[in-house]
């Protein structure tokens, strides 16, 4: 009995030894194929986009690219000194404006089709059409009824005007994005209300709350976390969209509606001037992850993990 | 240890596979014999005729097995993106198509890359000679004689469309042949809900032709060598004279400001609208779908600069700019022989009708587009094609159109609200030479 004892107690320390990894080290190992697939799809095309930003990669150079002239922070300079700036404002204020316009759309909807009614999957079905529509076929349909003479205008009358250039071409670009997009933050909230147990619906109920605080303080404190997640993923995708602007304004864009994906876009594909425009997305990646950064700290998206280890 | 065997296989074996992967990827079948061999050769999707196009592939490729009895491997980009991202693929990686067929205001921009066949006689021989095209396509093959890289495939010139019942209605006895007897006429067809020019402003390719060809006919290239001449009086009366049909002479339809080229051709297939400023052959089915069934003509865009009556000592006599795709021959390739077979296949008479058939594309053939000049609507069209004159061969004419297309797409507010002012157009012109003078000090 005492050999059976020590038995595993002697092969558990001789394992470690043999195999050169510990129990403790062993999911870590596990991660390896994971972490060579992030090196590969992350950190390699991020690397390279780094070093063509410091070399004079243009259509002269292309052929023998491992020997383009090394400029340093040359093509950054310049980026600043272009319409790099203006363009992450416009892009910046463009993706936030409409995600505070979403996010009330997509959680009252969310609470519109919470509860069970007679052809609720229908109203569902009908709230998730503007998501299933490629951005394509959004922005083609928009540009159509956004015309000088096309529909918009018709409905408007007098209130009409030129949307697709100048001042009111921001505001179309805004008003087609939350078009398309408010069905995100609709779907993450209505995911949201589908993990709140029906016992804390009851006992609220047993407590005699009335609609406003049950929505207040049983409702909403459920959706914060995923809302404040799709807050985020929802202003990522407005900063990154260059399908809907292309599409709507064409290239050249008219100023008001330059976003970075525009201008990297021209910068690359119509300039051909690759370092630069590696520049300028490299920038853009700086500026933006940074305010991201000090969202996440601020928001603690984790609050679901800290209240389980409590 | 077994396992350790089983394991050092199993990485030869994947590192094999991949080397083979690697080297099918490469493709490049060389020699100049075809048998068993494939041709790699991309070229632009017709959006406008898919069926038809496939068609002619099919033929070309049975033609071209039975002359060579290699195979031709099709490609298709479906956008100048597309295009340009396969290019630059194909140019770093040093493999790719055989064979490119691109637009020829991308030519200059491909010979910077260095990386296509530059034509020698050697190589004109084995495609037929220079002498079998006509002369003014090859104004965009190189920079200069020695230094050709493009073998001109098809045309597009561009041209006017007009209504022949309006005009004659109007009292108009011929098209216009100047820029300011366009605009005369254009006033006297402007009536009512009937306009007397469908003009595309807000189309990303339209603005700048018309901009480029007044200037070449007042004398002024756009580019001088290495120096940008926008901020230029000839290139400021260009864009007043295109602004002020909008603004001041009031003969374009005010929705312009938003039209592309396509909707501009739909206004004027409804048959409210004396002219088509800028359009060309290929609009033929579209405009014979509408209301002008039967009611239209082609004609030859205006070669006399506005303000004048008569084209000055320096100008260019420039009907079009030279527009179609020309042929290119990768570096790379290791089936060069068996490409110029195949260039020579589909710039000879036989192929260039058959193309004109299939695809509505015009001859670069100068016997093929002869034989065409029996039709009096084509014959405008074919003239246009020998009036057209070469944008400038630099590797940065891209960054220029795109100032001088600019310019425009930033002033479409003050066209909707019917007027510019010089000053504005001056700020433009000052943005747009400063673009384009610095793409010009960067050219290598």
């Amino acid at each position: 009995m005492t050999i059976l004892q020590r038995r595993p107690q002697q092969q558990a320390v001789a394992e470690p030894h043999r195999r050169g990894v510990t129990r403790r080290q062993r999911p870590l190992w596990l991660l390896a194929p994971g972490g060579v697939l992030l090196v590969v799809v992350v950190a390699v095309p991020l690397g390279l986009a780094v070093w063509i930003s410091l070399i004079d990669l243009d259509q002269y150079t292309l052929r023998r690219w491992v020997e383009a002239p090394f400029l340093g922070l040359g093509n950054y300079a310049e980026s600043l000194d272009t319409a790099l700036l203006h363009s992450i404002w416009v892009s910046v204020s463009f993706a936030v404006l409409a995600t505070a316009i979403t996010v009330p759309i997509g959680v009252a909807a969310a609470l519109v089709t919470q509860n069970a009614y007679r052809g609720r999957a229908v109203v569902r079905a009908i709230f998730l059409i503007p998501y299933v529509l490629p951005s394509f076929v959004v922005a083609t349909v928009w540009r159509t009824m956004l015309q000088p003479d096309g529909v918009v205008n018709a409905w408007l009358g007098g209130l009409g005007g030129l949307w697709l250039s100048g001042p009111r071409s921001y505001w179309a670009l805004v008003l087609v994005e939350v078009w398309a997009a408010w069905p995100f933050i609709y779907l993450m909230a209505l995911a949201a209300l589908q993990s709140v147990e029906s016992e804390v619906y009851e006992a609220s109920a047993v407590d005699g709350a009335t609609w406003w605080p049950k929505l207040t303080r049983v409702v909403l404190p459920y959706l914060r976390g995923p809302v404040l997640l799709a807050c985020l993923l929802a202003t990522l995708n407005h900063i990154n969209n260059f399908t809907l602007p292309f599409v709507l304004f064409g290239a050249p864009a008219p100023e008001d509606v330059t976003v970075m994906p525009m201008l990297v876009y021209v910068t690359s594909f119509q300039s051909l001037r690759f370092g630069l425009s590696a520049a300028m997305a490299v920038v853009s990646m700086i500026i933006i992850a940074i305010p991201l950064f000090v969202y996440l700290r601020a928001v603690r998206l984790d609050v679901h993990e800290q209240e389980a280890r409590r | 240890m077994r396992s350790g065997r089983m394991r050092l296989a199993l990485a030869l074996a994947v590192v094999t596979g991949l080397v083979a992967a690697v080297a099918a990827c490469g493709g490049g079948d060389g020699g100049s014999g075809g048998s068993g061999k494939t041709l790699n050769v991309l070229i632009g999707a017709n959006t406008q005729y898919p069926q038809e196009q496939q068609a002619w592939q099919k033929s070309i490729a049975e033609q071209f097995k039975a002359q060579t009895g290699a195979q031709v491997k099709w490609e298709t980009f479906a956008s100048a993106n597309d295009e340009l991202t396969k290019i630059q693929t194909s140019v770093v990686a040093g493999s790719g198509p055989d064979v490119y067929a691109v637009g020829t205001t991308f030519t200059p921009t491909a010979y910077a890359t260095k990386a296509f066949v530059t034509l020698g006689d050697q190589e004109w021989q084995k495609i037929g000679g220079k002498d079998k095209f006509i002369a003014s396509t090859l104004g965009i093959s190189g920079p200069d004689e020695q230094h050709r890289i493009g073998i001109p495939w098809v045309g597009r010139p561009f041209v006017m469309a007009y209504n022949t019942e309006l005009l004659s209605a109007a009292g108009i006895q011929h098209p216009a042949t100047t820029w300011d007897e366009l605009t005369e006429q254009a006033k006297k067809l402007t009536n009512g809900d009937q306009h007397g020019l469908a003009v595309a402003y807000k189309d990303n390719y339209d603005p700048w032709k018309f901009i480029w060809g007044m200037s070449v006919q007042a004398g002024n290239p756009i580019v001088d060598g290495r120096t940008a001449r926008l901020q230029d009086p000839v290139v400021r009366k260009a864009y007043e004279t295109y602004f002020g049909w909008l603004t001041t002479d009031k003969v374009v339809d005010p929705a312009a400001v938003g039209w592309t080229n396509s909707q501009a051709i739909a206004a004027f297939a409804e048959g409210r609208t004396g002219y088509m400023a800028l359009t060309s052959a290929l609009a033929a089915k579209a405009l014979d779908a509408g209301a002008v069934k039967g009611k239209w003509r082609f004609a030859l865009l205006p070669t006399v600069p506005p303000g004048a009556a008569a084209r000055p000592a320096n100008g260019v006599e420039a009907a079009s700019i030279l527009s179609g795709d020309n042929l290119l021959i990768a570096g790379y390739s290791k089936a060069k022989e068996l490409a110029f077979q195949f260039v020579k296949l589909i710039t000879d008479q036989p192929a260039q009708l058959e193309i004109y058939r299939q695809l509505g594309q015009l001859p670069s053939n100068a016997a093929a587009a002869q034989s065409l000049q029996s039709d009096p609507n084509l014959k405008v069209v074919v003239e246009a094609q020998l009036k057209s004159k070469a944008t400038p061969f630099s590797g940065a004419w891209a960054d220029v159109q795109l100032a001088l297309t600019n310019a425009v797409v930033q002033s479409i507010p003050e066209l909707a609200k019917g007027s510019i002012t010089g000053a504005q157009i001056d700020g433009r012109l000052a943005d747009a030479q400063k673009s384009a003078q610095s793409a010009l000090d960067r050219v290598k």
